[in-house]
């Protein structure tokens, strides 16, 4: 986020775009809430009726996928109407002239067309953002997970930066992280382009530093993404750690997950649980778990925060870094001796700039908000207050693009996919914590009344989901929610296993996949012979 | 006709002032009840949340939630009427085949026992002999004696435009807008020494003054007419036989503040007073006297009536407030008061429905008139509502000052069959009771604060010799457990427990009796945050003052 | 948390003050009578207060005397002002509270409840315990209805033992912004309820507990919590950050011996302030389920079967294999995934084993699922 979640509470109007945070970030939520209460106006951009847009002031229910149209449309308004902050624009960014001059063609009326809303909304929406004092943009995975994710975070940058929404209280473009750590995860250097604190790996002075601290000379090429990887197992990638993660899950296309990590030489999964992944593995290792554990993890505002130990953990299980490490001395390295998580996190303090204020000790309290670049450094809650790292922010000249996929008549529906408020990712955890189920026990597909109505399903009964990648039965809930057209699932439960029909395309700069959008057929079906029975359907055409 | 669907009473509603009220109404009549539909269509349609709506709608009495619950008759069970048979009228009514219910004093103790069935009140004794008719006009005072407020409400067709033309109303407006600047008003307000006629007793100059000079926009003017004291049905009679008197007072009291909108928050239980008031706000407006422009200026003053839904504690200038807006009728905490944070939390004028009525005579006659009206010191009159063992019952304006023996004796002709005065209420029941020699007060606040009591709103309710003191008290009692709003503790929890004490629960030993009522007594009055739980003891702690034999034997009979 | 800033001064630089108990104190504008006076420890009692709840002014065991005022004011819901004489701890003061605290045992049908049931459980009964309230006097009617039809299996709604201070549904409306709660009828049958009086999880409760947490007599109580209750030892805390999504809670994790036992919301977590969601309040006791992996499994070669393994077998088999993936591929066969779950050390170790010891930039995180 490029603002702290205090700030949350503070903006006049707040634009959220693919998230549905009163399910997935609660407690961030809550501050929105009580900014509502104070009179804040709210816009919700998202396919489907969610939490938000209940108490949204104005609801965009865009079609899946078409988000780019949408912010064109709101960036010519508020170019049209003359609600830039035209100071801004020239104090701090570039190329301003030709991005009016290239909004111009966009109107609300053609994006209508494209993202099925009303132009009288969208026209509303750009008009509440635009004369906003503190104008805030809330993203999560729903802007992200599609083939133009980037193009998607960039036109919001545009509308922010336009109105001059950037390194003020309560402003900003503030995307909020799924994950406890995974900002922390990017972090500590666990990216193919960079080393710790975001270094990129081509930078040969980089490359120096981490020479220097490792003894080991890195490649100056970027590696290779986690989704180029799998589709590269048994053909250049021939072995895999994966520590906590449940890939044949989470992953879009299971089927290609499946058939990719049983084509690996050797796969080594570190987790808590006997996960789908870690039973196709050579070599499973026990991990502590949350509480189990000391070390370090940011949060979605870049806070930097300690874990604690409050249990011992089970049997042998030990923490992450002491398996990698112990696995490191076994491949007969030098240079990986640690003896404590306060160690390893201290080594990262030195190495990276973001953390480079901060040790284990400083850290106790979780006051600091990177970047802490020395020691007598406060932390910076709020990015971009004096400037931009890179001198000046650039708008970027976007054009729509269509998903990967698109509606046909042998698959006329849009699946999209999400997460529940009482289950989180694939369950490992609150499938394992008493009560959870109480409120959320199965899975249903979401479906409008008139699409059960058209399609002949009943709610409550069964449907068939299907589309070239696989085929899965699913119970039918009926609600107005889902917009026509489209349906949602989430993928906590196994004997819902959506992902075996996502993954019509990646984002070509993140590799991130398009889990968002994809065509499906629907038709109903009688009740299950057995749970959990999934169909294999052909690959391709 | 078809019944209005649920979209259509919403949308009629939603951006009207001040719409919950109304709507709720709306759902209320059209159905009988308010279905669990209905209050979900509400929620949506003005975006309160759900289970606040709900938890607000069982806040008030005569909202049911039961299907045909409307239908059912309510019945009076205040203290008055249930001397004069309340009891007698439920069983009657049951005989009858109905499903009575009962409700607390509805305001017209004059004319005993008061039944609301619908829209209509009914009075009589069983259910064969109800009938309705208008309220009664206040009995003529004894010669000689000037009147403010009831001067001309006798005259026939007072309640109609031109009738209250006839007698020079709407002339203070004229006078007021055409030749005189806000502050001249106050200024007149001020120097008359009008205090608020509902009980608090601020000076009305004062309040005016407060609000002209508050800065926030739009202000607003609130004629309390949420009459709930038991014993007081002065404010009825004052809007059912001269609405314009009252309308009249609230434009000038807008064109005093700058206010340009305004509320009567009418209590439920006056029903025809409602359409009294709407079609006289309707003629005023029609003729130019609300509304934009009025009388040829730009002073524009839009008047609405709001009813309430049976709830004490919204006569409560704050809980009123709530209620209002929507929201739960708890009392707000104070400060800040409505002056600057009322209405919407804007500037607001509280009065009540006699202090506004004031304004036009004194604005006619002068402040010096108007404080010449007083007896001895006393400036003007308070209209007293006089019910119970009394011969003749009714609403008498009387000069402040007047002894309250006077009153009773004089005035009224005393308790009939030659019985004699046990003890009177003072302020309705708020102010307790006041017996013995203590009933040598004169009816001005000084002398009554200084028995323990106060006059407050003016109701007096009279209890000759043959009446069991404990029963009236815990029957009083009963009133404020069941009106108590449930915000504060000590109110909450102290109104219960007297009412157990009284029903002969509690300590069996006299001593630990009267200390446990003492300090809940003390305990009231100290730290309730409003006014009702602060004189809700007054009843417990003159009982104990008056009557310790009947305490006595209440307690030691087990 | 609100207001506990430096002094404000009246716009001409003179430090605004007041007098509290005989003592010139300095306030900032805006603060309450009740927070200048916590700042100089006068520990006046209150049951309806939270700090970060709007004053509310209902138990009014917070009277202070004010010079001026005919009766004490709630000093929870006063402003202070310049020149404001204040007096916190009168005799008469202490008398009327010591009467409100016995009226409020008197309504319910527990004063003591087992500490499990959340955060502020005991606050009704140190108060009693301070004012030497249990006397027995006031005796009546309880007040409040339970509701033991409501089986969800988190918050216990034990209303026999509510007082009506109303911090549930405000917590819920202001903190939580969720409005699933509200107030029924009037005086002492004042009831919390949803609406229309049904089970929770048909209202708009999402579970987040903030009710339960902020309950000051275990009216409402974590079941979760209370069904550890027996577990021997004594409760300690341990402070950490909640396991799920990227908000950061702060919680204080409950034990007793090796047993988690429930979770505390840290009222000064710097991103929560001592909000929770169903996940980081109840969802738990994954970490001590039997599913659990308890030590390292190695496929065997001939069964093609997972089994349990030392370290020392493990860690040499898998060196092993990677080993060999090096010699018949290179070093850049290699792939490290790391984890959005787990701490900085195992991401930052995971990159180190990629980088350090293979030489490549082969690494990647789970963001991209």
């Amino acid at each position: 986020m490029s603002n702290p979640l205090a700030d949350m509470d503070k903006p006049d109007v707040i634009f959220c775009i693919g998230t549905n945070m009163t399910e997935c970030h609660p407690v961030a939520a809550t501050r929105l809430k009580r900014a509502l209460a104070r009179g804040a106006k709210m816009i919700v951009a998202d396919p489907r009726r969610i939490g938000l847009a209940e108490i949204a002031d104005v609801h965009l229910p865009l079609r899946v996928g078409s988000d780019v149209s949408l912010l064109l449309a709101m960036a010519h308004v508020i170019a049209r109407e003359g609600l830039m902050d035209q100071a801004f624009i020239d104090a701090r960014t570039t190329q301003g002239e030709d991005f009016m001059e290239h909004v111009a063609q966009y109107t609300p009326e053609w994006a209508a067309e494209i993202c099925e809303c009303d132009p009288a909304d969208i026209e509303k929406a750009a008009l509440l953002y635009g004369g906003a004092d503190r104008g805030a943009i809330y993203y999560t995975v729903g802007i992200t997970e599609h083939i133009c994710g980037v193009d998607n975070v960039q036109s919001l940058c545009n509308l922010a930066l336009m109105t001059g929404n950037l390194g003020r209280e309560g402003t900003g473009v503030n995307p909020m992280r799924g994950q406890n750590n995974i900002q922390g995860a990017g972090d500590a250097g666990a990216l193919p382009n960079n080393y710790p604190g975001f270094q990129a790996v081509t930078v040969p002075a980089h490359q120096e530093k981490f020479h220097e601290a490792y003894g080991r000379k890195v490649d100056l090429a970027t590696g290779m993404t986690k989704v180029t990887a799998l589709d590269l197992c048994g053909d250049g990638i021939h072995a895999m750690i994966i520590n906590g993660e449940n890939t044949l899950v989470t992953d879009p296309d299971r089927h290609h997950c499946e058939h990719a990590l049983k084509s690996l030489d050797c796969l080594v999964v570190i987790d808590i649980f006997m996960t789908d992944t870690a039973k196709v593995a050579d070599v499973v290792f026990p991990a502590t778990a949350w509480a189990e554990t000391d070390g370090v993890c940011t949060n979605t505002e870049r806070r930097v925060q300690r874990l604690r130990a409050a249990v011992p953990p089970p049997g042998e299980a030990k923490p992450d870094w002491w398996i990698v490490s112990r696995l490191a001395q076994r491949m007969g390295w030098k240079g990986f001796e640690f003896e404590s998580a306060k160690e390893v996190f201290n080594e990262l303090c030195s190495l990276s700039p973001l953390y480079a204020g901060l040790d284990w000790d400083r850290i106790d309290r979780g006051e600091y908000q990177w970047p802490v670049p020395t020691r007598d450094h406060p932390g910076t809650p709020r990015l971009h207050e004096e400037g931009f790292e890179n001198g000046r922010g650039i708008f970027k000249m976007l054009e729509y693009r269509d998903p990967e996929e698109t509606l046909s008549d042998e698959y006329p529906m849009w699946l999209t996919t999400g997460r529940r408020l009482p289950q989180y990712h694939t369950r490992t955890q609150t499938g394992r914590s008493g009560g959870i189920d109480y409120l959320l026990s199965e899975e249903t597909l979401e479906v409008h009344p008139d699409d059960i109505a058209r399609l002949g399903l009943v709610d409550g009964g069964w449907a068939e989901l299907s589309n070239p990648r696989g085929c899965l039965h699913v119970k039918v809930r009926a609600t107005a929610k889902s917009p026509k057209g489209t349906v949602f699932a989430s993928f906590a439960f196994e004997d819902v296993p959506v992902n075996v029909l996502t993954g019509g395309g990646y984002d070509p700069v993140t590799q991130t996949a398009a889990l968002k959008a994809c065509p499906v057929a629907l038709k109903p079906v009688g009740p299950p012979l057995a749970l959990g029975q999934v169909g294999v359907g052909a690959r391709g055409f | 006709m078809a019944e209005p669907g649920n979209d259509t009473l919403v949308e009629h509603w939603k951006d009207e002032p001040a719409p919950l009220l109304p709507l709720l109404h709306a759902f209320h009549e059209r159905d009988g009840y308010l279905s669990e539909e209905a209050l979900r269509a509400v929620s949506r349609g003005l975006r309160i949340p759900i289970a606040d709506l709900f938890g607000t709608v069982t806040f008030y009495h005569h909202f049911s939630r039961d299907a045909a619950g409307l239908d059912r008759p309510r019945v009076c069970n205040g203290p008055v009427c249930s001397m004069r048979g309340a009891e007698v009228l439920l069983a009657s009514l049951r005989a009858a085949g109905h499903d009575p219910m009962t409700m607390p004093c509805p305001g017209r103790c004059d004319e005993p026992v008061p039944v609301i069935h619908r829209g209509t009140v009914l009075t009589g004794r069983t259910a064969g002999t109800l009938v309705s008719g208008p309220s009664p006009l206040p009995p003529v005072p004894p010669d000689g004696v000037e009147e403010c407020v009831f001067a001309g409400i006798r005259a026939p067709g007072r309640p109609t435009l031109a009738g209250y033309r006839s007698q020079g109303g709407y002339e203070a407006l004229e006078q007021a807008v055409t030749g005189m600047t806000p502050a001249e008003v106050v200024d007149v307000i001020d120097a008359s020494g009008l205090a608020g006629r509902g009980g608090a007793g601020f000076p009305t100059g004062r309040k005016w003054r407060a609000v002209a000079d508050a800065p926030g926009e739009p202000k607003t003017i609130v004629c309390n007419a949420d009459e709930g004291e038991p014993g007081c049905f002065k404010d009825r009679v004052l809007m059912d036989h001269d609405p314009h008197g009252t309308i009249e007072g609230m434009a000038l009291a807008a064109y005093a503040t700058g206010a340009v909108r305004g509320f009567i928050y009418l209590r439920y239980e006056y029903p025809e007073t409602c359409d009294i008031l709407e079609g006289a706000i309707a003629a005023a407006a029609a003729a130019g006297l609300l509304g934009d422009g009025i009388l040829g200026t730009d002073f524009r003053f839009d008047l609405m009536v709001r009813r309430g839904a049976g709830a004490y504690i919204c006569g409560e200038e704050t809980s009123l407030l709530n209620s209002l807006e929507g929201g739960h009728p708890f009392p707000r905490n104070r400060p800040p008061f409505p002056v600057t944070h009322g209405y919407e939390n804007l500037p607001t004028v509280v009065n009540n429905v006699e202090t506004l009525a004031s304004a036009p005579p004194i604005l006619v006659h002068g402040a010096e008139w108007y404080r010449g009206l007083g007896r001895a010191d006393h400036a003007g009159t308070k209209v007293i509502s006089l019910s119970g063992d009394i011969a003749r019952p009714g609403n008498y304006e009387v000069p402040i000052g007047l002894p309250l023996r006077e009153l009773l004796h004089g005035w009224a002709g005393g308790p009939p069959g030659g019985r004699a005065v046990q003890a009177v209420t003072m302020a309705g029941l708020s102010g307790g009771f006041l017996a013995g020699a203590d009933l040598d007060v004169t009816l001005d606040e000084p002398s009554i604060r200084s028995k323990g009591s106060f006059l407050g709103a003016g109701g007096i309710m009279v209890f000759d010799d043959s009446r069991d003191m404990i029963r009236v008290t815990r029957e009083s009692m009963e009133f404020f457990a069941e009106e108590s709003c449930g915000k504060c503790f000590p109110c909450r929890i102290g109104t219960q427990r007297l009412v157990e004490r009284l029903e002969g629960q509690g300590p069996r030993a006299v001593d630990a009796w009267v200390d446990e009522v003492v300090d809940l007594n003390e305990v009231m009055k100290k730290t309730s945050a409003c006014g009702l739980g602060q004189a809700a003891p007054l009843l417990t702690e003159s009982l104990i003052r008056y009557f310790p034999d009947r305490v006595r034997a209440h307690v030691e009979k087990g | 948390m609100k207001r506990n800033g430096t002094p404000s001064t009246n716009g001409k630089g003179v430090q605004l003050t007041m007098t509290l108990d005989g003592e010139k104190v300095a306030f900032t504008r805006g603060e309450t009578v009740y927070e200048v006076a916590e700042r100089h420890q006068k520990e006046i009692p209150t049951l309806c207060y939270d700090p970060r709840l709007e004053p509310f002014g209902g138990c009014r065991l917070c009277i202070v005397e004010l010079e001026g005022a005919r009766n004490p004011v709630a000093s929870c819901t006063m402003k202070a002002e310049p020149g404001m004489r204040v007096r916190t701890r009168t005799a008469a003061l202490e008398v009327q509270r010591r009467i409100l605290m016995e009226m409020v045992a008197s309504e319910n049908r527990d004063t003591d409840v087992d500490p499990m049931h959340g955060y502020a459980s005991q606050e009704m009964a140190e108060l009693l315990d301070r004012y030497d309230a249990r006397t027995g006097r006031f005796e009546g009617a309880l007040s409040g209805e339970s509701r033991p039809d409501d089986d969800n299996p988190f918050i216990k709604r034990d209303y026999e033992n509510c007082i009506s201070c109303y911090r549930c549904v405000r917590v819920c409306a202001e903190q939580e912004g969720d409005y699933a709660i509200s107030v029924m009828n009037r005086g002492f049958h004042t009831q919390i309820t949803t609406e229309f009086g049904g089970l929770l999880k048909d209202s708009a409760c999402t579970f987040c507990g903030q009710c339960i947490q902020t309950c000051p007599t275990g009216a409402l109580g974590d079941l979760k919590a209370l069904a550890n209750k027996d577990v021997p030892g004594e409760t300690e805390t341990t402070r950490t950050i909640c396991p799920y999504c990227g908000v950061g809670c702060t919680v204080d994790v409950m034990t007793r011996g090796e047993k988690i036992v429930g979770v505390l919301p840290a009222m000064d977590g710097p991103a929560n302030e001592g909000a929770l969601c169903v996940k980081g309040q109840f969802a738990f006791d994954f970490v001590g389920h039997p599913d659990r992996l308890a030590t390292p499994f190695i496929r065997e070669e001939k069964s093609g079967q997972l089994r349990p393994a030392s370290w020392d077998e493990a860690l040499d088999f898998a060196a092993g294999k990677l080993r060999k993936v090096v010699k018949d591929h290179g070093r850049r066969a290699i792939y490290g995934i790391a984890s959005g779950r787990a701490p900085h050390e195992a991401a930052y170790m995971m990159q180190r084993f990629i980088r350090a010891g293979l030489g490549t930039n082969h690494i990647d995180n789970c963001s991209r699922a």
